[in-house]
């Protein structure tokens, strides 16, 4: 009995620790997620499987900039593909010109912050529908200086072998390498989540809520309008530039043609099918919408999984138009249910 | 012992196109005074008070603010979001609140200009920040206790009775350090027994926070019981400003409420 209570006393305070440290969360997700970079190893999963999750992973930290966007400052942007494509390919050139891996990463993000402010401006003169094409417009520019000028080098821009901390070597060819750097990625992923979850907590957070929810309170209150509309570009763009990163960096490779409208709607489905203003909900929506079409229904179904897959993202929006994040009640609830009918069973039985 | 101004708007004019909403108003408002600015629908009300905190900045005349240390701030020269830190801060007649925040953070808003961090120590969490975060949560926490609304305060904005909704928007200008604050309609929406809390509630803000307070309200009752004074306008214009009892008896004013009573 006591050994009992002592289990439960035990399991209260880990809920209690992990409930009121969310940095905490994150980390043992990224601890659990860290395992599929070792299933490869043992032979119980396929690399290619494993680089399905490292994509998952980058959509996830590119979701972030989008969700801030998004949910928090009701903005929108339509060219979160062509920036995640700006990553890629800018890290490609950086490293090509034989500068430093560090100094390149550098590079991309003071890029992405220029860009960010330049497409922060452009909004300030456009709301809703009209943000959404100025967005669009700069998505097909950039798809096309991809495809069309020549420093990108046509089809793709090889990277190959990677050093970083000034020795480490790290190649995709080699499996525990890859592994690595898939690490890397969750690793990446994680400090997203937290420096994410730290913006929205504070200040900042709340003047991007403002600004988006009531105007007219945010400039009373002192919140500068045009501040946090250019403030909250940047962190989308760096945000996807940053997943470009990480993309060149696992496949060490960057292609000019996979930076499509397409992926940036992609990504919009991922962020409203997980959950405005989620944390975990990014990497849920991420998972929902590329995740389990690859892994799952292309098996099953073949060519047509796309069908499934589109069916699956309209199924999910239509019952949890919050995102699927809030379903999790609704999935306790289902349990506690299937396990009341059993424990009912043995109560009887024990009669 | 005349007491100091705090505001004074001096003959301001506010055209839309071929519109006068404003036309070469006065009114000036002393320190833990309580002003009402009443007259009908359409008289310009909303807009006075969009002139002086800088929603509208291209009116003529000048609208002027007495700080602490005395000097006198010349309201045009500051922008829309700076106003609040004069300590002139102000409600809405629709009420403007972020839905889908807790009570406590709308309520934290309304310090905003009173953080040093920024952008990127917010992202890095510093312990500069958290001290901050708890010192401003510590005020709203107060502001709170002060309103009478601690047990609500993690509960979400959306959802809310009107009457909380009211409160909440009144406890944000609290934050501020106020020393004017201008109330759109505080009472409207309200039932009676929420009206007379309101009444007991603008004393005590008077009282305990030394603000002065600059009110429209249609609820005669209310304007009557609460103002010291009441400045009444129609068509943007001066119709007169004087004592609640005084104002009633106005014959100037009963026309604009009731029309010109002379039945040929």
């Amino acid at each position: 009995m006591t050994e009992k209570t002592n289990s439960t006393i035990t399991k209260n305070t880990i809920i209690t620790f992990f409930k009121e440290r969310p940095w905490a969360q994150y980390i043992l997700f990224g601890v659990l997620l860290s395992s599929i970079a070792f299933l490869p190893q043992i032979g119980v999963m396929r690399n290619s499987t494993m680089s399905i999750f490292a994509l998952i992973i980058i959509y996830t930290i590119a979701a972030f900039g989008l969700n801030l966007l998004l949910g928090f400052s009701a903005l929108i942007s339509l060219a979160t593909a062509g920036f995640i494509g700006g990553g890629a390919l800018g890290i490609g050139i950086f490293l090509n010109m034989g500068l430093p891996f560090e100094v390149a990463v550098l590079l991309v993000i003071l890029s992405g912050i220029v860009i960010g402010a330049f497409i922060g401006i452009l909004s300030l003169k456009s709301q809703g529908i009209y943000l959404a094409i100025t967005t669009l417009f700069v998505q097909e520019i950039l798809r096309q200086i991809y495809t069309s000028v020549g420093i990108f080098g046509g089809e793709r821009i090889d990277i190959g072998t990677i050093t970083i901390l000034g020795g480490i070597e790290l190649n995709r060819f080699n499996f525990a390498h890859r592994s690595i750097i898939f690490l890397i990625l969750i690793a990446v992923m994680v400090i997203i989540m937290i420096i994410f979850r730290n913006l929205i907590k504070s200040r900042s957070g709340r003047a991007f809520m403002a600004m988006s929810r009531s105007k007219s309170a945010a400039a009373a209150m002192g919140v500068n309008i045009m501040k946090y509309r250019v403030y909250a570009f940047i962190i989308a763009t760096v945000f996807a530039m940053l997943a470009g990163v990480l993309y060149a960096m696992y496949y060490q490779s960057a292609p000019t043609r996979a930076w499509t409208l397409d992926l940036s709607l992609l990504l919009l489905a991922m962020v409203v099918a997980g959950g405005f203003k989620s944390v975990f909900g990014m990497f849920l929506g991420a998972f929902v919408v590329y995740g389990i079409p690859t892994l799952f229904l292309e098996d099953i179904f073949g060519d047509v999984s796309e069908i499934f897959a589109g069916l699956l993202i309209i199924l999910v929006v239509l019952f949890y138009p919050q995102g699927l994040i809030h379903s999790g009640p609704d999935i306790k609830k289902g349990f506690k249910k299937i396990v009341g009918l059993f424990r009912k069973k043995e109560v009887t039985q024990d009669e | 012992m005349s007491k100091n101004t705090v505001l004074k708007i001096d003959d301001v004019v506010m055209r839309f196109g071929g519109l006068t909403a404003v036309d070469h108003l006065n009114l000036e408002i002393k320190e833990g005074e309580i002003v009402g600015l009443i007259g009908p629908n359409g008289a310009g009300k909303t807009t006075v008070f969009n002139c002086i905190t800088q929603f509208y900045d291209s009116y003529e005349g000048s609208i002027t603010f007495n700080n602490e240390d005395g000097e006198t701030i010349d309201l045009k020269s500051k922008k829309v979001t700076e106003i609040i830190d004069l300590g002139l801060v102000r409600t809405f007649q629709n009420i403007e609140l972020i839905p889908d925040l807790s009570i406590i953070d709308n309520v934290m808003i309304g310090a905003h200009n009173q953080f040093k961090t920024g952008l990127v120590q917010h992202l890095l969490s510093t312990p500069k920040v958290r001290k901050e975060e708890k010192r401003i949560y510590d005020k709203a926490l107060d502001v709170l206790a002060f309103m009478n609304m601690s047990d609500l305060k993690d509960q979400m904005v959306h959802g809310q009775p009107y009457g909380i909704l009211k409160k909440v928007e009144v406890a944000r200008t609290l934050m501020s350090d106020p020393r004017l604050i201008i109330l759109d309609e505080p009472a409207a929406g309200l039932n009676d027994s929420e009206t007379d809390e309101l009444e007991t509630l603008i004393y005590k803000i008077r009282d305990e926070y030394n603000a002065s307070i600059l009110l429209i309200e249609h609820d005669m009752g209310f304007v009557m019981n609460i103002c010291d004074r009441i400045a009444a306008i129609n068509f943007g214009k001066n119709i007169a400003t004087d004592t609640p009892a005084k104002i009633q008896a106005h014959p100037n004013v009963q026309e604009a409420y009731l029309g010109k009573g002379d039945d040929e």
